[in-house]
């Protein structure tokens, strides 16, 4: 299924990765990068990806400062999470900020592919650690 | 023949962007990537890459640890340090365990080429908002000396100077003999004067001297 991705994360050579790390999906495709927030808003609204990848830690604005804003849209993009913070705090938090994806970068190789599946299908993914920790909690 | 990099990162997205980095620069190949720093060990003892990229927040053995574990089994081999932060007792401790580049995470799409030329070259290499803040340092150290009764500061001879810049630009005192015509013991022996002489303590207080002193420059890149 082809599936449009912006990239948003304010270091370049994590852009880079996650660029690459993508391109093993043919029928993917990287439409825009964003480095900052209020980029990554700009960017979401002129071209319409159908998922954002995004970085919490970035400067002017804060990533789940903009995964709220871009859920507040009618037909606003899915979004995926992928951050160094490995706690279950944060992703609470993302996903209560409208994010369905929880991705941690250390573990991108294994979960990337599967949560931009999902997400784009509507679906949540965390990463399954994080999955038992929910329920038995 | 090819310079062979050995990349060390616990995250794969990082290791991936800097390997595209790396292999879009002809005459280069990653020959090895690691997630940690006992794999990063591991490999390099394998594999004796010439240049070996550490970032510096690794688990189960972080990058300063690995890099005194490397030099300790292989002074040769020439280490840049990757990191998120640019603090004075980070940039210190990369010096004291023996990294010869300093390279900021979010400059290093500009940088780490750069960085990895420099280690080729048998220079040193600090991103630019480090080298900043080092001679930022010096300078600070400067004024507050010639605030006070400037010192009688001990002078060096030019063999002296020879052996300090050489030790300081990351020649071991082996190298530094054979290069010179010296024995290695001859070497050593100026190394201990200079070190007496100049209260130095460590390796990383003689880089400091020599940067201090002009006597070698930091490359940075444009």
């Amino acid at each position: 299924m082809a599936i449009r991705i912006l990239v948003v994360d304010d270091h370049p050579v994590a852009r880079k990765g996650l660029k690459t790390l993508l391109k093993e999906k043919s029928d993917w495709e990287v439409v825009g990068e964003a480095s900052d927030g209020l980029e990554a808003l700009d960017k979401a609204e002129s071209l319409q990806p159908d998922v954002v990848l995004l970085d919490v830690t970035m400067p002017k604005m804060h990533g789940l400062e903009v995964c709220r804003r871009l859920r507040q849209k009618i037909a606003g993009p899915e979004i995926v999470i992928v951050t160094q913070h490995d706690s279950q705090h944060m992703m609470r938090e993302a996903l209560d900020a409208g994010a369905r994806g929880y991705v941690v970068k250390s573990n991108a190789g294994r979960d990337l592919f599967e949560a931009i599946d999902a997400v784009s299908q509507h679906r949540v993914f965390v990463a399954q650690a994080r999955r038992d920790s929910i329920t038995s909690s | 023949m090819k310079l062979r990099i050995l990349l060390a990162d616990d995250h794969e997205i990082v290791r991936r962007g800097l390997s595209e980095l790396l292999k879009a620069h002809e005459g280069w190949e990653v020959c090895g990537e690691a997630s940690d720093g006992r794999e990063a060990l591991e490999l390099a003892k394998q594999l004796k890459p010439d240049v070996i990229i550490l970032d510096i927040g690794m688990p189960n053995l972080n990058g300063l640890s690995t890099t005194r574990q490397l030099l300790q089994h292989d002074p040769n081999f020439k280490i840049v340090i990757l990191t998120i932060t640019d603090a004075d007792q980070v940039i210190r401790e990369a010096l004291d365990a023996g990294a010869r580049g300093f390279v900021l995470k979010s400059d290093a799409a500009r940088d780490l080429v750069s960085a990895v030329e420099a280690l080729q070259s048998k220079r040193m290499f600090f991103t630019p908002r480090v080298n900043d803040l080092v001679l930022a340092g010096f300078l600070e150290k400067g004024h507050a000396i010639s605030r006070n009764e400037a010192p009688n500061l001990p002078t060096l001879t030019a063999r002296e100077r020879e052996i300090t810049q050489l030790l300081a630009e990351g020649m071991s005192s082996k190298e530094v003999a054979s290069l010179l015509n010296l024995s290695t013991k001859t070497v050593e022996t100026h190394r201990s004067n200079i070190m007496r002489r100049l209260s130095l303590h460590s390796i990383r207080d003689l880089v400091v001297y020599a940067i201090k002193n002009n006597i070698i420059q930091i490359e940075v890149p444009l």
